[in-house]
C-alpha cells in the first residue's frame, strides 16, 4: 500500500540527526582505531593480522552516507515517526561492517566479507527507509493473517523438502540463482500471524478459561493454535535441527501470549510444554543432546566437540574489561591451528568484538539491543489498537530475544544455538528481514500528526478496519 | 495491555542484565585464569615469535635461554639435561612442558604476575612484555641429584619446609630438551622420546609418578593415629610381638611380618616401632584408628586431590575408596595392609614431601613453589610464601619428629635408614621398601629432614626397582643433605 498522500511537508528530525551524528563519529573513531592496529602491525611478519589490507575507509563512507541518506528520505516524507530505531540499529550496522572488514575476507566468496556486508547492510537501511517512509497502512498484514501463516507453513514446508543440508542442519533454502535462510523471514510472519489471532481473540483468551481442577487453562477450542506453534517448534528441531529459530519463535509466541492475556499460568503452562519437549528432545535427537552436553561442560572436549565454545570463551576472557582494541585480537579462522572459532562471522561475532571491544564494548551493545526493545514496547503501549500493539511488542521482541539467544549461547549461560545476532551477524537473509523489522516498527510509530488519507478512495478497506477495532 | 508490556520489558532488561552478568564472569573474574593457560590462543601464538624470557636458578645461574635459527626465529637452549624434568622444554612444533608450559603466559609476555599492569599494558605502543623467571631451584644440587640416582629410574625432590621454595625437582630418566626445542633435531628427537614405553622419560616422576609408599607411609598413619588421638607415643599393643612371628589375624587374614632384631618379646611403642618400622604396631594403629579418620587425615596432607604447585601433580590415594569400610576401604585387612602403605595406596613423591614437611614445620604445610620472581620491563614482581595448610599441633609434630630422629640414628634402627647420616647434621628420616608383587625388586624410598632441632630442608628420595630403603635411598638422601649442607654452609 504505498501511498504519497498529495499533502506531504518535509519534517526535521532533529533528535536523530543529532543521534546519527553521534554514531557517525564513533564509527569513525573505531575505523581509524582499525587502521592504527594495521599499520602498526604491518611491518612484522608473524602479527596475526599480517596479509591482511588496511581497512577501506571508503567501505565506512558509503555506509554512513547510506544512513544520511535513508535520515534525509524520512525528513522530506515528513512523518512523525520514531527517531531512535534507525541510529541505534546504524550503529549496530556499522560495527558489524568495521568486524566484517577485519576478519579475514575469504570467508566469502565473491566479493569478499567486508564487502559483501556492505552491500547487504546498504539493502537493509533501503528496506527499513522504504517501510517507513511509505507503508502507512497495516491492513495488508491485519487482513490476510491466515495467508501469511499459510505462507510461512509453505515455506517452511518447501525447506523441509528441498533445503540444502549445511554442518547438518537443513536450513537454506535455494530457488534458482536466489538462496537464504527462510527461519529468517518465518519469524516476521510468525509476528504478523500471532498479532492477528491474538487482538481477534483478545477478549475471549482473557475472559474464558477451562478448568481441569485447580489449573486454569485457556479455553479449549483456542490452545489448539498454541498446540500447532508447539508442534511446528519442536518439528523444527527435528526436522531442521535448527534449535536456535525453534527456541526464538516459541519464546515470542509465550511473551506475546502473556502481552496479550496478562495471565501468567499460560506462560507457566507454556514453560511445562517446553521442558517437557525439551527433555523428549534430548532422550531422542542426537544433536540435542550434543548441544546440551557440551554447554554443561565446553572443556571436558576443548579440542574436540566443544572447541569452537572454549575458544569463545578463551576470546572473551582475553578482551578483559577494556578489550584488546578493534583488529588486535586473535579471531583468526584460517590462520593459525589454534584459536580460530569456526563460524565466527555468523554465529559467534559477539565473541569477537568481546574480545576487541572488551566487556566494555559487550555492555554497549547489550545496551543498544536494550534501546530497540524499549522503543519497541513505547510504539506497542502507545499504539491505536490491539493489532498494532501486539505486532509492534512481537517485533521488537523477536529481535531482543534472537539477541539473546546468541549472546547467552556465545556466553554458555544456556546451550549454543546457531542463529544471527541481528544486525550484526554476516549474512544477508537476516540483514534483510531484520531491516524489515525494524521498517514495520517505524512506521508503527507513525503518531499520525497528519490527517488520515482521504476516505473516498478507500471507503470498503475501512469499513472492515473499523469493525476489527475495539 | 501497557501493564504487561512494562512487564515485559523489566524482564528483558533482566535478561540482558544476566548476559552482561555472564560476560562480567567470563572477562573479569576468569579472565587472567583463561588467557594465561597454555591452550589459549593468545599464548600460543606470543610463543611461537617473542623472544621468551630467560629462567634462572635461585642464584642466578641461566637454566633457559634463546637463541636464534638461520632464519632469525628464537628457540630455546637449557643448562643440561638434569633440569629436563621441572623446567621441561618449549619446542614450536611439539608444545611444551614443565615450567615453560605452566608459566607459558608470562615468559612470551602475554601476561605478567601483576593484574593492573596487564590492564594498563593495553595502551602501550608494544603490548608483549616477556618476563624473565627466577626458580626457588638450586642447579648444583639438582645435578647432584640426578648424579645419585644414576642410570635408575626415580625422583628426588628437595625443599624448604619454611617457605615452601623447591631447591630439587629431579626425575629420572632425564632427556634432552634442548634437542627438542632445536628446530632442526626436534622430530627425531621427540619421536624417539615418544616412543620409549619402559623408561618413560617425558613422564616428570616428581609430580606425576605414582608409586606404592610402603613404610614410609607409617607417617601419614602416624599423624592420623596421634593426631585424632587414636593412639599416644606410649600405646602399645600386647599381641605385637607373637604376630611377629604367627601374623596378625585380621578379620580371617593373616597379616605377616618380619621379626624385628634387637627387639626381643618386647611389646614396641611409637618411637620403637617407627625406629624398627613394625608393621604390626603399624597395622594396629591403623585399624585404632579406622579407615574414616585415616582417609580424613590423609585429605588434611593434600591426598585425593591435585596438590597447589605450579606444575600439575598427580593425585595420591590411601585407598580405591570404593569399598564399603569407612572411608572406602574394602575391609579392615586393606585397612591394615594400608597402615604401613602396602594395600591400593599410591602417592607421588612430592604428596609425600608435603606430608614430611608437615612434620618438619611445626604441622604447617607451606604451598610448595617454584618461582621466586618475575622481572620484565614494568618491574619486578616478587612470589611470596603463603601457608597451605595447618595440619597438625606442633607437640605431635615434635613427637613424630623425635622417632624418625631415632629411626635414622638409634641403636635399633641400625641398619634400616643409617646411611642417611650427615656428620654434624642431626638428620630425621623414615625408609621405605615398596614391595610391588611380583618378581623384581622392590622400590627404595627414604623422606626426612634437617637438621631435626630447626628443620631447614625436606627431603624425598624414591628409585624404582632400587631394593630396600636402607640400600638405595637412604644413602642418596644422605649424600644429598651432605652436598646441602656444605652450600647452605651448616
Amino acid at each position: 500500500m504505498l501511498t504519497a498522500g498529495p499533502r506531504i511537508h518535509p519534517r526535521l528530525r532533529r533528535r536523530e540527526l543529532g543521534l546519527l551524528a553521534i554514531a557517525a563519529l564513533g564509527l569513525t573513531v573505531g575505523s581509524v582505531s582499525l587502521a592504527l592496529t594495521r599499520l602498526a602491525g604491518a611491518d612484522d611478519p608473524l602479527a596475526p593480522d599480517a596479509g591482511l589490507p588496511l581497512a577501506d575507509p571508503t567501505a565506512l563512507a558509503i555506509y554512513l552516507g547510506a544512513l544520511f541518506a535513508a535520515h534525509g528520505l524520512l525528513v522530506l516524507t515528513g512523518r512523525r515517526t520514531d527517531e531512535v530505531l534507525l541510529p541505534t540499529v546504524g550503529l549496530l550496522g556499522g560495527i558489524s561492517l568495521l568486524l566484517m572488514e577485519r576478519l579475514p575476507q575469504d570467508l566469502a566468496g565473491g566479493l569478499g566479507l567486508g564487502t559483501t556486508q556492505l552491500v547487504w547492510l546498504v539493502l537493509s537501511i533501503a528496506v527499513i527507509t522504504v517501510i517507513a517512509a511509505f507503508i502507512r497502512s497495516d491492513a495488508w498484514l491485519r487482513l490476510y493473517k491466515y495467508t501469511w501463516a499459510a505462507f510461512g507453513v509453505g515455506l517452511l514446508l518447501l525447506t523441509f523438502v528441498l533445503g540444502r543440508e549445511v554442518n547438518g542442519q537443513r536450513l537454506t533454502l535455494a530457488i534458482g540463482p536466489l538462496s537464504g535462510q527462510p527461519s529468517e523471514l518465518l519469524k516476521v510472519i510468525l509476528v504478523i500471524f500471532l498479532a492477528g489471532y491474538l487482538s481477534e481473540n483478545r477478549a475471549l483468551l482473557v475472559e474464558e478459561s477451562t478448568r481441569v481442577g485447580p489449573i486454569r487453562l485457556p479455553p479449549l477450542p483456542y490452545l489448539a493454535p498454541m498446540v500447532a506453534m508447539w508442534a511446528i517448534a519442536l518439528s523444527i528441531v527435528v526436522v531442521q535441527r535448527d534449535l536456535g529459530a525453534a527456541l526464538l519463535f516459541f519464546a515470542v509466541f509465550l511473551l506475546l501470549l502473556y502481552v496479550t492475556t496478562g495471565r501468567a499460568s499460560f506462560v507457566a503452562l507454556g514453560l511445562l510444554a517446553f521442558v517437557a519437549g525439551g527433555a523428549g528432545l534430548y532422550q531422542a535427537v542426537e544433536h540435542v543432546q550434543t548441544r546440551v552436553d557440551i554447554w554443561l561442560d565446553p572443556f571436558a572436549t576443548a579440542s574436540g566437540a566443544g572447541y569452537q565454545v572454549v575458544q569463545a570463551l578463551h576470546a572473551f576472557a582475553r578482551g578483559g574489561i577494556l578489550g584488546t582494541g578493534l583488529g588486535a585480537g586473535l579471531p583468526e579462522v584460517g590462520g593459525l591451528p589454534p584459536g580460530g572459532i569456526p563460524a565466527l562471522h555468523t554465529d559467534f561475532p559477539f565473541a569477537a568484538l568481546g574480545e576487541e571491544l572488551g566487556l566494555i564494548g559487550v555492555m554497549a551493545i547489550l545496551g543498544l539491543y536494550l534501546v530497540v526493545i524499549e522503543r519497541g514496547l513505547r510504539i506497542a503501549a502507545s499504539a491505536a489498537d490491539d493489532f498494532r500493539a501486539i505486532l509492534a511488542a512481537g517485533l521488537s521482541l523477536v529481535i531482543g530475544v534472537q539477541a539473546f539467544i546468541i549472546a547467552a549461547g556465545n556466553l554458555k549461560l544456556i546451550p549454543l544455538t546457531g542463529i544471527t545476532l541481528p544486525f550484526i551477524s554476516y549474512g544477508g537473509s537476516s540483514l534483510l528481514t531484520n531491516g524489515l523489522v525494524v521498517g514495520l516498527l517505524i512506521a508503527l510509530s507513525d503518531r499520525g500528526a497528519q490527517p488520515p488519507p482521504p476516505p473516498t478512495a478507500r471507503r470498503g478497506l475501512r469499513r472492515i478496519l473499523d469493525r476489527g477495532a475495539p | 495491555m501497557g501493564e504487561t508490556l512494562g512487564r515485559i520489558g523489566l524482564a528483558m532488561a533482566v535478561a540482558f542484565g544476566a548476559i552482561a552478568a555472564g560476560a562480567g564472569y567470563w572477562q573479569v573474574w576468569r579472565s587472567a585464569e583463561l588467557s594465561s593457560a597454555p591452550d589459549d590462543a593468545a599464548v600460543v601464538a606470543a610463543s611461537r615469535r617473542v623472544v621468551r624470557g630467560e629462567i634462572t636458578d635461585r642464584e642466578g645461574e641461566r637454566l633457559a635461554w634463546s637463541v636464534e635459527d638461520a632464519n632469525g626465529e628464537p628457540y630455546r637452549v637449557y643448562l643440561s639435561r638434569s633440569i629436563s624434568g621441572v623446567v621441561g622444554y618449549a619446542s614450536r612444533t611439539y608444545g611444551s612442558a614443565g615450567l615453560e608450559r605452566a608459566f607459558d603466559a608470562e615468559l612470551s609476555g602475554v601476561t605478567s604476575a601483576d593484574p593492573v599492569q596487564d590492564l594498563l599494558k593495553k595502551f602501550r605502543a608494544d603490548p608483549s612484555d616477556p618476563q624473565a623467571m627466577r626458580t626457588t631451584l638450586l642447579a648444583s644440587l639438582q645435578q647432584a641429584a640426578v648424579k645419585a640416582l644414576g642410570d635408575d629410574s626415580g625422583a628426588v625432590i628437595m625443599l624448604d619446609p619454611r617457605t615452601g621454595e623447591v631447591l630439587v625437582l629431579a626425575s629420572t630418566p632425564i632427556y634432552d630438551a634442548s634437542a627438542i626445542a632445536n628446530p632442526a633435531t626436534s622430530s627425531a628427537t621427540f619421536a624417539a622420546l615418544a616412543a620409549d614405553d619402559v623408561g618413560r622419560p617425558l613422564l616428570p616422576r616428581a609430580t606425576q609418578g605414582r608409586y606404592v609408599p610402603g613404610s614410609v607411609f607409617k607417617i601419614v598413619t602416624a599423624i592420623a593415629a596421634l593426631g585424632s588421638g587414636a593412639v599416644s607415643g606410649s600405646t602399645t599393643f600386647a599381641e605385637q610381638p607373637a604376630a611377629e612371628e604367627d601374623g596378625l589375624l585380621v578379620t580371617g587374614f593373616r597379616v605377616r611380618d618380619g621379626h624385628h632384631p634387637k627387639t626381643g618379646s618386647e611389646a614396641l611403642d611409637f618411637i620403637e616401632a617407627t625406629e624398627v618400622s613394625c608393621n604390626i604396631w603399624y597395622a594396629l594403629a591403623g585399624l585404632e584408628t579406622g579407615g574414616d579418620r585415616l582417609v580424613d587425615w590423609a585429605g588434611q596432607l593434600g591426598f585425593g586431590e591435585p596438590l597447589p604447585f605450579d606444575l600439575p601433580t598427580a593425585i595420591s590415594q590411601v585407598t580405591g575408596g570404593d569399598g564399603p569400610a569407612p572411608g572406602g576401604f574394602l575391609d579392615d585387612v586393606e585397612l591394615a595392609n594400608a597402615a604401613f602403605g602396602q594395600a591400593e595406596t599410591f602417592v607421588t613423591p612430592l604428596q609425600m614431601a608435603l606430608v614430611t614437611a608437615a612434620v618438619a614445620n611445626d604441622g604447617v604445610i607451606m604451598r610448595p613453589r617454584l618461582v621466586q620472581a618475575f622481572s620484565g620491563k614494568a618491574g619486578t614482581t616478587t612470589i611470596s610464601s603463603e601457608e597451605w595448610r595447618r595440619v597438625l599441633p606442633a607437640r605431635i609434630a615434635d613427637q613424630i619428629t623425635a622417632a624418625m630422629v631415632e629411626a635414622v640414628n638409634g641403636d635399633l634402627g641400625v641398619g634400616y635408614t643409617t646411611g642417611a647420616q650427615v656428620p654434624g647434621l642431626t638428620v630425621a628420616g623414615k625408609s621405605g621398601t615398596a614391595e610391588l608383587g611380583g618378581e623384581g625388586e622392590p622400590n627404595s624410598w627414604f623422606i626426612g629432614f634437617a637438621p631435626a632441632e630447626d628443620p631447614e630442608i625436606v627431603i624425598t628420595v624414591v628409585v624404582e626397582h632400587g631394593g630396600r630403603g636402607a640400600a638405595r635411598a637412604a644413602p642418596v638422601a644422605g649424600s644429598l643433605l651432605a652436598a646441602w649442607k656444605a652450600w647452605a654452609g651448616r
